[in-house]
């Protein structure tokens, strides 16, 4: 009952379990703002979907998600479109750098380890950050002093820097240089890792830049549009690996999940929106780094020669 | 098709009294002679067909069961449950080549090691029989007719080396979690004196291309008949056009799938708005 067959993945999936999951990713997706793919790539390969189709998929369905989610910010004046265009074109530099990096990985057979240190190491270190961070200001909250997570008169060298632009709707007067390496550094890392990149452009744009939480979220998404429509682009001209059929039960699941995400996002304090994200993030990384450590219960495993 | 499949049947079992009636009790002694493997030893005959010839796989597919069915004319067999005959039917898909990596622990953390390339696979095969293969005939008979998952030839030189054995064994273990690789030794069933059927699963996870099923009657250790059918497993309908644009337009398949996923985005923003 409800099976259907992916004519790229050659498995059958049940049709719930694909829409659910894409519902719960798009929930996670609008109330962060993150892409939702370094939760969704792992869960679609745990269901037995080969991970080179998981992540081209994964890929698939955040652009989705990530145009539903970005509309549902724009109604709201959360999107700078300015400072997106700005990550955009240093996010599409990073993503082609991202594929070459990948295919010389693979080529050496090592792919899937580097994809799992890099997650490893990625968001262990911004989900602990983030958590403590967003811990002490709780914290600060619950002793009744008012704090403001931003700071606007604090000036670090990132003000030193020419090509100064103005972002209007962030309230920023900044160099363009830092959210142009931001967005080349994110597209590289979505690219290389299958993922939208939003768990990594969130926290940069916040501590880095500054920027309101709320146009952060809103314009993060809006990149992650382009980013990932790129990533698809590439992986199913190069590998072969987009299924469109699973694509699409996700990116169904996922629009709708996306819409109650964004407004329940909106009934969440910044600092524990940040705070759970954050215990989101670590979860994920902790369970990679098992998986790194633990004995497998089997240490051999067959690949076709053609989709490895 | 599983009422043709039994129409079929019935025809064979007619056709039944006739066989027996034919069948001469002289010539049926001389098969008493060491015959060489792989040699029809006697009068007998075996003919077989598979239930569905050819598969298609659509979006409701989860594996299918066929039916394989034959009957021994000539049949020596007085009773049904004499054990006159034996058969052992192969199922054998396509082959592909199959990379086999074992993890390996580099300075804590469990690495791919590098992997061995065996280019010759069968992306499916079962053996049924009617009785375990071994105690039908000789593991040198069964070795020259290729039966059984030992003497599969993976396209790689595996003998000797203890590490290749290893490594041999996990791909046959893999394969066979998959349901890919099946050996079941009670599959096969006679029913009367000359008719025997079988069912195999293929599951959800079968490559597309031609099958071969041969199917062996064995009398006293030796081949005493063969016969051989092949089914062929394709994708149909949507599956197929997917697939198809998947692999020689991926450009434009990529293109679909970022169209698709906008458009059921600004769909979903559209109906939930609250305006």
């Amino acid at each position: 009952m409800f099976q259907i067959y992916l004519p790229i993945a050659e498995i059958s999936v049940n049709l719930l379990v694909m829409l659910g999951l894409g519902a719960a990713v798009g929930f996670l997706s609008g109330m962060f703002g993150v892409g939702g793919g370094f939760l969704l790539t792992p869960f679609l390969m745990l269901s037995g979907i080969p991970p080179a189709i998981a992540v081209a998929t994964g890929a698939n369905q955040i652009v989705g998600t990530s145009v539903s989610g970005t509309l549902a910010q724009w109604r709201r004046g959360n999107v700078d479109l300015r400072m997106g265009f700005v990550l955009i074109a240093g996010g599409v530099v990073g993503a082609f750098v991202g594929v070459f990096l990948l295919k010389i990985l693979r080529e050496a057979g090592q792919a899937g380890l580097m994809i799992s240190l890099t997650y490893v190491c990625f968001l262990g270190v911004i989900g602990a950050l983030m958590l403590w961070e967003s811990l002490n200001a709780i914290r600060r909250q619950r002793a009744g002093k008012t704090v403001s997570a931003r700071k606007a008169s604090q000036h670090n060298w990132i003000h030193g820097l020419p090509f100064k632009m103005r972002f209007p709707r962030s309230r920023l007067y900044i160099s363009a240089i830092p959210p142009l390496v931001i967005g080349g550094l994110v597209g590289l890392l979505a690219s290389f890792l299958g993922v939208g990149g939003g768990f990594i452009m969130v926290p940069a744009l916040i501590y880095l830049l500054r920027m309101p939480t709320n146009v952060v979220i809103g314009t993060s998404i809006f990149q992650i549009i382009f980013i990932t429509a790129i990533v698809t682009l590439l992986h199913a001209t190069l590998n072969y690996t987009l299924d469109i059929v699973l694509a699409f039960l996700l990116v169904i699941g996922g629009v709708i999940g996306g819409q109650f995400g964004v407004r329940a996002g909106q009934k969440l304090r910044g600092e524990q929106l940040r705070a759970l994200l954050a215990l989101m993030v670590l979860g994920v990384a902790i369970r990679i780094l098992l998986d790194l450590l633990l004995k497998p219960s089997e240490l051999f495993s067959i690949v076709p020669l053609s989709g490895a | 098709m599983m009422k043709t499949a039994l129409l079929q049947i019935s025809a064979l079992l007619l056709a039944l009294p006739v066989s027996v009636a034919l069948s001469s009790p002289v010539l049926a002694q001389k098969k008493a002679a060491e015959p060489a493997a792989g040699e029809p030893a006697s009068q007998e005959q075996v003919q077989s067909d598979i239930s569905t010839r050819e598969i298609a796989i659509q979006s409701n597919f989860t594996g299918i069961e066929i039916l394989i069915f034959g009957s021994v004319d000539f049949s020596d067999s007085r009773t049904p449950g004499e054990g006159t005959y034996d058969v052992i039917a192969v199922v054998r898909g396509p082959n592909e080549p199959i990379i086999l990596r074992k993890k390996e622990r580099v300075a804590g953390i469990w690495v791919n090691g590098p992997g061995k390339t065996y280019s010759t696979v069968p992306g499916f095969y079962a053996v049924l029989s009617t009785r375990p293969v071994r105690a039908i005939a000789s593991d040198q008979t069964l070795k020259a007719l290729g039966i059984g998952l030992s003497d599969l030839d993976f396209g790689r030189y595996t003998q000797g080396n203890p590490n290749e054995q290893a490594y041999r064994s996990a791909m046959i273990r893999l394969k066979k979690e998959k349901k890919l690789f099946q050996e079941r030794d009670d599959a096969v069933k006679f029913i009367g004196r000359s008719l025997f059927r079988a069912t195999v699963a293929l599951p959800v996870n079968v490559p597309i291309g031609r099958y071969t099923v041969d199917v062996y009657l064995f009398r006293d250790g030796a081949v005493a008949s063969k016969s051989q059918g092949s089914l062929e497993v394709n994708k149909a309908g949507l599956e197929k056009l997917v697939y198809r644009l998947a692999f020689q337009r991926p450009f434009i398949y990529g293109l679909l799938g970022v169209l698709i996923a906008v458009l059921a985005g600004l769909a979903g923003w559209y109906a939930f708005r609250r305006d």
